[in-house]
């Protein structure tokens, strides 16, 4: 089985899914805050993307900037097929593991 | 149409944080969260301080871990200077020199020196080493405060049942007293134990800290030229190749 994906590395991988083609940097962000439910900084998105990219599971490309970003330039954000094939691995990591249990788990008293 | 910007150091703390290839996509992700979302929800301060922590939250991500081994250095020593042999002398005394090196305080110019180079090396810019190390000590140094602060009463208690720390207590503030400086003198005879170690403590902390202010800049200034040099000469070496 292959390495299976921290957890807010698979909310990155699938906000960079769920967005298609408007995922970038800012919009990425606010995916997994959304999605997470908390405030997430800027630097740990970041981070977590160069990681994916440099595991070859998401890949990349220059936009062009807008006026509210001073012209500055967006990167966009692909996951990759191997990307995609390591969240299937972990989803199914994820399900073996829960398998036979009742959701949610109880306490034992 | 005006647009309101971020406060301009932490902007210009961003761009020397950032490597060469993300440096204008990340400032420019924050720039526009910034006026698009935070400004408007949270208002001028708010939104100023959202901005500051991401940028905080950048430069601990890229260097936490040179501040990590100052840190745990400082801990150490002041764990050892603290609970001692009641003669005075320090457990550590009998330990070979090889135990002891990793604990030398130039472990602490050499990490600065490493944050320098790293810096300037992951960045290609000799101010973005200089601002790693200079992170560097502001971190260890507000760490300095913290610990000191809190390891203050109940290290001194430890202290107290100390005949070494007694007699020291007692020389300094039984000594002939040098001519107050503007009326404040710290070391009167009737100083109490906490009092004369809360003093030291602030001693420690102002000399300590320019101490290793002074190191973070000479050595972190030395090691992002070295890093700079070498991220250069790497630089050509792949496109020659």
């Amino acid at each position: 089985m292959a390495d299976v994906l921290g957890s807010f590395e698979q909310a990155v991988l699938l906000a960079i899914v769920r967005l298609d083609d408007g995922a970038y940097g800012r919009a990425i962000l606010n995916e997994v805050a959304a999605r997470l439910e908390r405030d997430v900084a800027a630097g740990a998105v970041q981070a977590t993307l160069e990681r994916l990219e440099r595991k070859g599971l998401v890949r990349s490309r220059l936009g062009t900037g807008t006026p509210i970003r001073d012209g500055r330039a967006r990167r966009f954000y692909a996951v990759s097929a191997e990307g995609v094939h390591q969240l299937n691995e972990t989803r199914t990591a994820h399900d073996l593991i829960w398998r036979g249990f009742a959701r949610p788990l109880k306490a034992r008293a | 149409m005006t647009m309101s910007n971020p406060p301009a150091i932490p902007q210009a703390l961003l761009h020397l944080l950032l490597p060469i290839d993300s440096r204008e996509t990340v400032s420019g992700d924050l720039l526009e969260e910034y006026r698009e979302a935070r400004l408007p929800a949270l208002g001028r301060l708010r939104a100023d301080f959202w901005y500051w922590r991401q940028v905080g939250g950048i430069w601990l991500r890229a260097y936490w871990w040179f501040a990590v081994p100052v840190v745990l250095l400082i801990v150490i020593h002041d764990i050892f200077n603290t609970f001692r042999a009641p003669s005075g002398s320090s457990y550590l005394d009998g330990l070979p020199h090889l135990a002891l090196a990793p604990m030398s305080p130039l472990v602490a110019v050499g990490l600065f020196c490493l944050a320098g180079a790293y810096g300037s090396w992951r960045t290609q810019r000799w101010a973005g080493g200089f601002v790693a190390a200079l992170g560097t000590f502001c971190i260890v140094w507000l760490f300095m405060a913290v610990w000191w602060n809190a390891t203050l009463y109940p290290f001194a208690q430890v202290q107290q049942s100390n005949p070494y720390w007694i007699h020291a207590w007692q020389w300094s503030t039984h000594r002939a007293h040098p001519p107050s400086f503007f009326g404040f003198n710290p070391d009167t005879p009737d100083e109490t134990f906490l009092r004369w170690i809360f003093w030291d403590n602030v001693g420690g902390l102002f000399f300590l800290g320019i101490a290793m202010l002074t190191m973070s800049m000479v050595c972190g200034g030395i090691g992002s030229i070295l890093g700079l040099i070498t991220s250069r000469w790497r630089s050509g070496e792949s496109q020659k190749s």
